[in-house]
């Protein structure tokens, strides 16, 4: 099993109270250096409430292609699927968070999941195989999907944590890597670099 | 000729080594570029065909990895199965793959989840299996253990990867099998893995530095090949594997195994037919010249040889002209040696032949106990015919006698040992007269004059014989004999024939003592002259002296004139005594009162002798003598050789006032001719007569006749001899004018002859 260490960069500790927000920005570069963009990076900090489903969270299917290809959403939040292409869609899930099967359906039908478990859940479907998109279901309040510079921009409280990326490429249990991380007062800045 | 050449004393050879050598060396050439070309021919079509070969080799395996693939695929993308392996179950997956397997027809087909989980038995690869799941690769190909196992891959997605199907298949002497078959030329697919730094199969070793894909000669187990190396890729990229097409040269170089053999086959049917075609053709050309080369080695030798011409090129003129050479070399040699071994003038074996014949004659008579006569015998008055009638006569005259001797001498050797010379070798009959039988025929046969060139000839002969062994053993001494009785016989009066005699030989030695001794005599002035003197008959007054010589030798005192005389007549030295002798009487003579004369003998050689008158005068001159106290006396024999001429010399003398006197008279021919012929001064007596004639009536008759006949003829006479006193009356009696003897005088001394004429004047005045 290879192991896909986190390159820690630089920790700014400001020692601010946790209610004090702090910008914590990440760059995540893939093995060869460039920005990913797509994945997902979560902060875990402990005594931080989950986030409540504030709706609503849409997954479209739109140009044979779920739009947003990635989609964060809290525990509990209900996703709906419209169809907005004029064929049809299957849309599954056989990720352990969600598994769910949205048979045939059409522009006429929308329908909604609720995700109650945290994780990624990949979505496919089942007659277009080229189509691919994730719900990733979140716990905490800071998580947020890499820009096309591989970056995310968050407010989070200072204090210590977990710091998580997920990527389809990621080759670890549930694609995901995680690391210790504090956050200063001042915020965090850190570049991950996924390693080969 | 071309450079050293190992020194071959043949031509025939040289020239078979030569062009087989230069024809072998091409043809090695030869076969070497072809061995070339087809190595390089052989090396191409390998190289394309293991190019062509790799070519098909990587669209097959291409073609089946898609086809796992797409088995894979179908199974992969079922939403059943993804549903199963998404919820993890075993079963369902395990029995998909089983399904899975048999339509695919692989023997081992897996699961590996995404947490590295494998369902299915992936047997000795199953701890390959997470590597597998991390390759990008969905083909890879993994040695484990010795073995070769090829991977294909499928992803599991929904539509995240979830899980992969893998397909394991070992990759063995089956799978080999079907890509040799579908190659054009009977290559070798092997498998070759890493071991110890090469790529190895356990019995082909190639090293790690082979560049891939492309052509390389290596040593496998099938000997040198040509061969192709294709790395198989593994789950890391690195390839564990490889795969080796290899195609052994030998393979290669069979198809071309009858040009070879073809070419060799010809080579040696080219070769054979140039060594055999230049061997004939160097025999062709040396042959003939072998042949010339024996000839001339035996013409060398003095064989008479010749050469066969059996071609009409260079060779055939040489061998023509050889033979002409050899022709004419033999005629030279053979008319030399005739010209050597013969007289030119009678054809007849010369001296030198003759000797040798003789030679041979003797030896073979020593072996079978024959006799031999040798003749030896020359032409009387040969150098006068000569002198008188020309070469041209005296050379015919002895071609005829030649002729005739070598006719009556029929199984005889006759040669002509030098001028009027022959010899004649015949071999002695039982009776031993057959030397004398045919010594008699030749002396009847020459009796009778010959008939030359228009000149009847009168011609004898004299023949000396000598026998073997009796007479000597060998031809010198022979030949030597028989010259000695040839001497003899004409000693003994011409005409004749004589045997040799032991005493010839003792006589014969001693006159060659005497003519060696008298040379010196006459050098160093032994010779003396002494002088007897010749009275008047009557008072006994002295009218003169007759001059005689004497010899008187250091070691054997007085040698007496009748012994030196004749050996000094044959060999000429008595011409230039008779010269010394008359110089010396004049001298002394001139030296006398005017009234006493000197008599001198004159031998007819001296006589005939040219320049004898010329001698006369120098005498007289030199020493101022009157000629007509001069008295040359002269015996019959000067006529025998012929009258005129001596007829003319005495009337020379009589005109230069000399006078001539006729010694020994009554002896001999006594012709009377002569007398007439002749106005002889004085006639003198022989001593024979007047010794006996005071007791021989006939002798006083004869003393009587002769004085007679010298009174009518009005010549004087001497009475030589007279010892007494009867003789003296008895001479007195006769008429006699003059007288000479003891009686009057010993011949005396010059000095003494001087004081006797001193005496004699004293006394008479």
């Amino acid at each position: 099993m290879r192991q896909l260490p986190v390159l820690p960069l630089a920790f700014l500790l400001l020692g601010a109270p946790a209610a004090v927000a702090a910008p914590v920005v990440v760059q995540v570069q893939a093995a060869d250096g460039t920005p990913l963009p797509g994945a997902v990076v979560t902060l875990t900090m402990p005594g931080v409430a989950p986030p409540v489903p504030r709706g609503p969270y849409v997954m479209k299917q739109q140009n044979i292609a779920f739009a947003p290809h990635v989609l964060v959403v809290p525990v509990g939040a209900s996703v709906s699927f419209p169809n907005l292409d004029r064929v049809r869609h299957h849309v599954y899930s056989f990720s352990a968070p969600k598994r769910f099967d949205l048979k045939l359906y059409g522009r006429e039908d929308d329908r909604s999941i609720a995700f109650d478990r945290p994780g990624a859940v990949a979505l496919g479907c089942n007659i277009h195989d080229a189509m691919s998109g994730v719900v990733f279901v979140t716990a905490t309040p800071y998580a947020a999907v890499t820009d096309a510079d591989g970056r995310v921009r968050m407010d989070a409280g200072a204090g210590r944590g977990v710091l998580a990326v997920w990527h389809p490429s990621i080759r670890a249990a549930g694609n995901t890597l995680s690391q210790p991380a504090t956050v200063a007062g001042s915020g965090l800045a850190t570049v991950l670099r996924l390693r080969r | 000729m071309i450079a050293p050449v190992p020194a071959f004393r043949s031509l025939r050879t040289r020239i078979t080594v030569l062009y087989a050598g230069l024809f072998t060396l091409g043809l090695v050439a030869l076969a070497i570029t072809a061995q070339l070309t087809i190595r390089q021919g052989a090396r191409r079509t390998a190289a394309a065909e293991l190019a062509a070969s790799g070519t098909v080799y990587d669209r097959l395996w291409q073609v089946r990895a898609r086809s796992l693939a797409n088995a894979a695929d179908v199974v992969a993308r079922d939403f059943g199965f993804r549903s199963a392996v998404a919820t993890h179950d075993v079963a369902t997956i395990a029995s998909a793959l089983d399904s899975l397997r048999e339509r695919a027809e692989v023997p081992r087909a897996v699961l590996i989840d995404t947490d590295g989980g494998v369902i299915g038995d992936a047997g000795a690869l199953r701890g390959a299996m997470p590597a597998v799941a991390a390759t990008v690769e969905r083909d890879t190909v993994i040695a484990h253990d010795g073995r070769v196992y090829r991977v294909v891959t499928a992803p599991v997605l929904a539509p995240l990867e979830i899980g992969r199907i893998a397909f394991i298949v070992p990759l063995g002497d089956r799978e080999m099998a079907a890509l040799e078959k579908l190659s054009a030329i009977p290559l070798n697919a092997t498998i070759v893995t890493r071991r110890r730094g090469a790529w190895s199969d356990g019995a082909t070793s190639v090293p790690l530095a082979v560049p891939p894909s492309r052509v390389a000669t290596l040593d496998t187990a099938d000997g040198q090949s040509f061969a192709m190396l294709k790395p198989l890729p593994g789950p890391d990229g690195r390839a564990q594997a490889a795969l080796l097409l290899s195609y052994p040269m030998a393979r290669a170089m069979e198809a071309y195994r009858s040009i070879q053999v073809g070419l060799v086959l010809a080579g040696i049917a080219w070769l054979l037919a140039i060594v055999l075609g230049s061997g004939r053709l160097a025999r062709g050309i040396a042959r003939p010249i072998a042949a010339l080369d024996r000839a001339a080695r035996r013409l060398e030798d003095g064989e008479r040889t010749e050469v066969a011409i059996e071609t009409e090129d260079e060779i055939g003129r040489l061998a023509r002209s050889f033979n002409r050479m050899s022709h004419g070399i033999k005629e030279r040699e053979e008319r030399i040696t005739h010209l050597a071994f013969h007289d030119g003038l009678t054809d007849l074996p010369n001296r030198t032949f003759f000797h040798q014949s003789l030679d041979q004659a003797v030896a073979r008579a020593g072996r079978t106990g024959e006799e031999l006569a040798v003749l030896c015998l020359d032409l009387d008055g040969f150098k006068g015919i000569n002198d008188t009638l020309g070469h041209p006569v005296g050379d015919g005259l002895l071609r005829r006698v030649a002729r005739l001797l070598d006719e009556m001498a029929e199984d005889a050797m006759v040669a002509r040992l030098g001028g009027d010379e022959f010899a004649i070798v015949v071999a002695e009959a039982e009776d031993r007269g057959r030397a004398r039988r045919l010594a008699q025929a030749i002396l009847d046969a020459l009796i009778e004059p010959l008939d030359v060139a228009g000149h009847v000839l009168p011609i004898g002969t004299s023949i000396g014989i000598a026998l073997f062994p009796a007479d000597g053993t060998s031809a010198e001494t022979l030949v030597k004999n028989a010259d000695l009785a040839l001497y003899r016989a004409k000693q003994d009066g011409r005409g004749g024939y004589r045997f040799f005699e032991p005493s010839l030989d003792e006589a014969a030695r001693r006159r060659r003592q005497i003519e060696t001794d008298l040379r010196i005599a006459i050098r160093s002035g032994q010779l003396q002259l002494h002088f007897q003197p010749i009275v008047a008959a009557g008072d006994a007054r002295i009218k003169g002296f007759e001059a005689l010589l004497r010899w008187p030798h250091s070691e054997r005192g007085f040698i007496p004139p009748v012994e030196f005389v004749p050996v000094a007549e044959e060999t000429g030295l008595i011409v230039a005594i008779g010269e010394w002798v008359l110089h010396e009487a004049c001298r002394v003579a001139s030296r006398w009162p005017e009234d006493i004369r000197v008599a001198v003998n004159v031998s007819p050689i001296q006589f005939r002798a040219p320049g004898f008158r010329n001698v006369v005068l120098q005498a007289l001159a030199r020493s101022g003598l009157s000629p007509n106290r001069l008295e040359i006396e002269i015996t019959e024999s000067v006529f025998l050789d012929g009258q005129d001429h001596v007829q003319q010399m005495l009337h020379m003398l009589r005109a230069m006032g000399v006078r001539v006197a006729l010694d020994d008279f009554g002896t001999g021919y006594s012709s009377l001719s002569y007398l007439r012929s002749f106005p002889f001064d004085k006639i003198k007596i022989d001593r024979s007569f007047v010794t006996n004639i005071a007791d021989d009536p006939s002798a006083a008759a004869i003393v009587k006749a002769i004085v007679d006949l010298a009174t009518a003829l009005e010549m004087e006479t001497t009475a030589e001899g007279v010892e007494n006193d009867g003789q003296l009356a008895q001479l007195e009696q006769q008429g006699c004018s003059t007288l000479q003897g003891f009686l009057f005088g010993r011949p005396l001394t010059i000095d003494a002859a001087t004081d006797l004429l001193r005496a004699a004047r004293a006394a008479a005045a």
